[in-house]
């Protein structure tokens, strides 16, 4: 199979021989190196990459994946990182507008008319900067004979891939990991690993996210061997009783490679007491039927209890092939039939944020320190809730949620605001994902790989279809996806609020605000199981609680934090004290995004905003949102917010 | 000058001049208010105190086209038009119809003193229609100033930005210390304060991407600001002096920072400010919240508005103590 450029322009074609989505585990070994964290089946492709930069697809060298090529003219790069911001092309920031606003007028395939396929739309864009990466590496011994797939963690916005001058395949969905088995092709040494970047593709078009436009492999990449016997996947379903003191957990377990010796599951508490212990035979699939768990200590916030799963895979022999371990917590989520929302039987009171993936250095290609400087910050001010906008964040994020008793909504990578609003008006006349058939597979799919990989996260209470894309039979087959694979959490999508009249619930609010013209299909009860807004004032908040809300409310973002703000939070948090369907909100936002960078006029080392870089439209200082400024020293607001969203802890 | 236990009022021709035992005051009858606030050799006041009524434009009040509605406001901050005609003096019992110069004044010598000396300045606002606001400085023979300004409501003026009094500095302070709430502190954010002691080192700006009104410190009951050096070219001295402000009947609100609203205005970046080189202090009578809702069209709460058409009065002791 040869790789073919007009994928770029095609929203159906989004992966082309990309391993399924499975869990995010981990295995190593044996026990020695779980302990170290360091398992010798995998390998960082992190470091210098040979990288050559060019402006449009028609200028970039062709032929560059080839074994022969000569890439002595080729500069270095840094795997990960953002291209801009190795000052390759220029940065731009824009909030809801697409990045080529005034320089190119494009729609998005199909969304006018079923005979408007768009060819060369990205494949031919003038602003459709290429990177060529290449990395040489041989194989560590350990990974010498075993099936060996590559992980890229993220990258933007679309790419392919080569090895050895084999095309392996393409992929899309920036936000989450695409992996990609090389063993036809690997050797153990003298590997030639060819990647090629576009900034743009369709999928430019649903990613449409309030940030800086980056491209580039901003997240780590790695190989993965597997035993000759691999946990591929795995799917937990632990649940809490009716009595809200009994657990249950049943496991399915999805094996690849040899199907021959035994399972070992054992789950442990944090007295290192046994409550599971079972060998089954390794097949296809096993399943661990209900496992009573009496008086389960639970998981939340405040007691982050997380029981430790050890799943060792055996050969014939009784040989250890791979070590498992996943924590994982017992916590049940739901809606009353009084419509408050509770967790493990209590009533849920979000004290939330919304977090972009931020560095002032690195962009959106974060560190371990950042992530675990986030965490803190939210214990220290009462933060208990995250919402990934609007896209998946890094792996690491997931579990520092469940050991920290962070409340997950876990949200896809989907925003599609430029093909709704225009100019504050709702105007959905191009809008995509919507109900355009060549626009669903690829939506569905970056929900699958959101659930299957970090479904095993007790952290995760909603799963959230998106941000800002307007709604139509799209996003309900997201829904649908979610709630056929997945009891046990919420779904939320606050986009659908444009499809409905609110007049008998809110009446105070003018329609033509918030509704396109002209008639559109009612999505209300197709697309959310919470009422979610965003930046809805204190008293219309009111008006929909009074009126004998048939769904809990929240606002999935509130609170705008740009610049001197969050005065009268007050307001929002004591309607918490009068209506129990409210279950509050998501801050916006964590962290402001500039860029640090030295100022030729002082030498200091200053602060940059949307448009400092010439980038024209751009959105300007919208950009700094955050309750921290971008060097992660925090805002005077936060100590109204530890104040607040101590209140209700 | 013989010992005594009230102040010695000098009557100048164009000023009036206040001195104690560590103290010295001239109040200007041209640049309409208190010129000199000298307190054991050192020199406070850059210019006369004027009133204020622009912050720096916040991304909120951007959002909601605030600054645009209340625009005039800009120009009432930045110029003042003192009513000198209407300054009004009363020393002791004594009113004074007019302020008094030579040669009515050739009767009096330099012996003169006061146990209390009032005086008030009238400011109209260069705003359409034009209001007034009256600074009155009371001193007494310690040398304490009680300072309270007044605002005359207005019904057709746009809201206000803030109402205070600036005061410049002639040079940066080193910090200042403080009784009243912590952190960065509006009307409508200021729940999550705590009240205690705080001190300051420098001038901290808050550093929001684009410079904007910061720094306020609500209901606060001391203050005490801090400087090393003078622009006095006789004076080397590095030793650190300090000037009191505390609480009237009410606390008060202030922020000091090495910058005016007009300087924080102009300014798209940090860098792009000027050189700290002075101490800006405004005690505010009447601050505007940030609000929160969102930066593209929701007001402030209404609570938290200063409305124009209501009279404003505030007050603050400023303490010559050693």
């Amino acid at each position: 199979m040869e790789a073919e450029i007009k994928w770029l322009d095609d929203p159906e074609t989004f992966r082309v021989n990309q391993l399924p989505a499975h869990s995010d585990h981990h295995f190593y070994r044996n026990y020695a190196e779980w302990q170290q964290h360091k398992s010798s089946f995998e390998q960082s492709l992190d470091g210098q990459w040979q990288f050559k930069f060019a402006q449009t697809p028609q200028e970039r060298v062709k032929d560059f994946y080839k074994v022969d090529f000569d890439a002595s003219n080729f500069g270095h790069i840094e795997v990960p990182s953002e291209i801009e911001l190795s000052n390759y092309t220029q940065n731009n920031y824009i909030n809801t507008l697409m990045p080529w606003e005034g320089k190119i007028f494009r729609r998005p395939a199909y969304a006018l008319s079923q005979d408007d396929p768009e060819e060369g739309s990205f494949s031919e864009g003038k602003d459709n900067t290429v990177g060529l990466y290449l990395k040489h590496f041989d194989l560590n011994d350990e990974l010498r004979g075993k099936q060996i797939r590559v992980r890229f963690e993220g990258v933007e916005r679309s790419m392919y891939l080569w090895l050895n001058g084999h095309f392996i395949g393409y992929a899309e969905d920036s936000f989450t990991p695409s992996e990609f088995d090389l063993t036809p092709y690997i050797q153990d040494k003298d590997n030639v690993m060819a990647v090629e970047v576009f900034k743009h593709s369709t999928a430019s078009w649903i990613e449409d996210q309030d940030m800086f436009r980056f491209s580039g492999i901003f997240r780590s990449v790695e190989l993965l061997a597997q035993p000759v016997t691999h946990l591929e996947d795995f799917t937990l379903k632990p649940r809490v009783a009716d009595n809200y003191r009994d657990g249950e957990l049943s496991i399915d377990l999805a094996f690849a490679g040899e199907q021959a010796g035994n399972v070992h599951l054992v789950v442990k508490d944090h007295d290192g007491k046994a409550l599971l212990d079972e060998t089954k035979p390794v097949t296809k699939k096993v399943t661990v039927e209900p496992h009573e768990f009496k008086d389960v200590h639970l998981w939340d916030n405040h007691d982050p209890y997380l029981y430790q799963l050890l799943i060792e895979v055996k050969d014939a022999k009784g040989n250890l092939l791979e070590l498992v371990p996943y924590q994982f917590g017992f916590r049940r989520i739901e809606i009353s039939p009084e419509h408050v929302v509770l967790l493990n039987g209590k009533r849920l009171i979000i004290n939330g944020v919304n977090r972009h993936e931020w560095d002032d250095h690195r962009g959106r290609s974060v560190t371990m320190k950042d992530m675990l400087s986030d965490i803190h910050t939210f214990r220290e001010n009462n933060i208990n809730a995250v919402r990934t906008c609007h896209y998946p964040d890094q792996i690491p994020w997931y579990y520092l949620c469940d050991q920290n008793g962070i409340y997950m909504m876990a949200e896809n990578n989907l925003e599609s605001h430029a093909t709704w609003q225009k100019m504050g008006a709702v105007e959905p006349s191009y809008n995509v994902p919507g109900s355009v058939p060549q626009w669903r597979k690829v939506v569905v799919d970056r929900a699958r790989s959101n659930y299957e990989f970090f479904k095993n996260h007790a952290a995760i209470l909603f799963w959230s279809l998106g941000n800002e894309s307007f709604a139509g039979d799209n996003l309900v087959a997201m829904q649908q996806f979610y709630k056929e694979h997945d009891d046990s959490r919420l779904v939320h999508y606050e986009g659908v609020c444009h499809t409905h009249d609110y007049s008998d619930q809110i009446p105070s609010l003018n329609k033509g605000n918030y509704l396109p013209q002209g008639e559109t299909h009612d999505y209300r009860d197709e697309l959310s199981d919470v009422e979610s807004w965003m930046y809805l004032p204190p008293k219309q908040v009111e008006e929909y609680l009074k009126n004998n809300p048939d769904k809990p409310f929240m606002e999935c973002e509130y609170m705008h934090d740009m610049g001197n703000s969050a005065g009268g939070m007050g307001s929002y948090i004591k309607l918490l004290d009068k209506y129990p369907q409210y279950f509050g909100g998501f801050i916006w936002d964590f962290i402001d995004q500039a860029l640090q960078v030295k100022d030729p006029i002082s030498g200091q080392m200053v602060m940059r905003y949307g448009g400092d870089f010439d980038d024209r439209h751009s959105d300007y200082e919208f950009s700094g949102d955050g309750l921290m400024f971008a060097d992660r020293t925090p805002k005077p607001a936060m100590q109204e917010v530890r104040y607040y969203y101590g209140l209700h802890k | 000058m013989a010992y005594t236990n009230k102040m010695h009022v000098i009557y100048g021709d164009g000023t009036l001049g206040l001195g104690g035992d560590n103290f010295h005051y001239i109040f200007s009858y041209e640049k309409g208010g208190l010129e000199s606030l000298k307190l054991n050799g050192k020199e406070w006041l850059y210019r006369v105190p004027t009133p204020t009524f622009w912050r720096a434009t916040t991304d909120n009040d951007r959002g909601s086209g605030f600054n645009i509605k209340s625009a005039q406001w800009v120009a009432a901050d930045t110029f003042s038009k003192c009513l000198n005609d209407q300054t009004d003096l009363v020393v002791d019992d004594r009113h004074f119809d007019h302020l008094p110069v030579a040669p009515e004044t050739n009767k009096f010598t330099n012996h003169e003193t006061a146990n209390k000396v009032k005086i008030t300045f009238t400011y109209e606002t260069l705003t359409v229609p034009a209001t007034k606001v009256t600074v009155t400085y009371v001193v007494d023979a310690t040398g304490q100033i009680n300072v309270s300004a007044h605002y005359f409501g207005h019904e057709d003026l746009p809201g206000l930005p803030v109402f205070g009094l600036r005061f410049i500095m002639p040079t940066l302070a080193t910090g200042f210390d403080y009784e009243g709430l912590s952190g960065e502190t509006y009307p409508d954010r200021m729940a999550g304060a705590r009240h205690g002691k705080y001190h300051v080192d420098g001038l901290p700006v808050t550093p929001y991407l684009v410079p904007q009104e910061n720094g306020m410190h609500m209901e606060t009951e001391q203050l005490s600001i801090t400087r090393e050096i003078t622009e006095n070219n006789a004076d080397h001295s590095t030793k650190p002096f300090s000037l009191k402000f505390s609480q009237a009947d009410q606390p008060f609100n202030f922020s000091c920072l090495p910058y005016t609203a007009e300087e924080l205005e102009s300014a798209t970046h940090i860098e792009e400010l000027p050189l700290a080189r002075r101490t800006v202090l405004v005690m505010a009578g009447a601050v505007r919240g940030v609000g929160g809702i969102d930066s593209w069209g929701a007001d402030v709460e209404k609570q938290y508005h200063i409305p124009a058409d209501q009279d404003i009065e505030f007050s603050f002791i400023i303490n010559p103590a050693k």
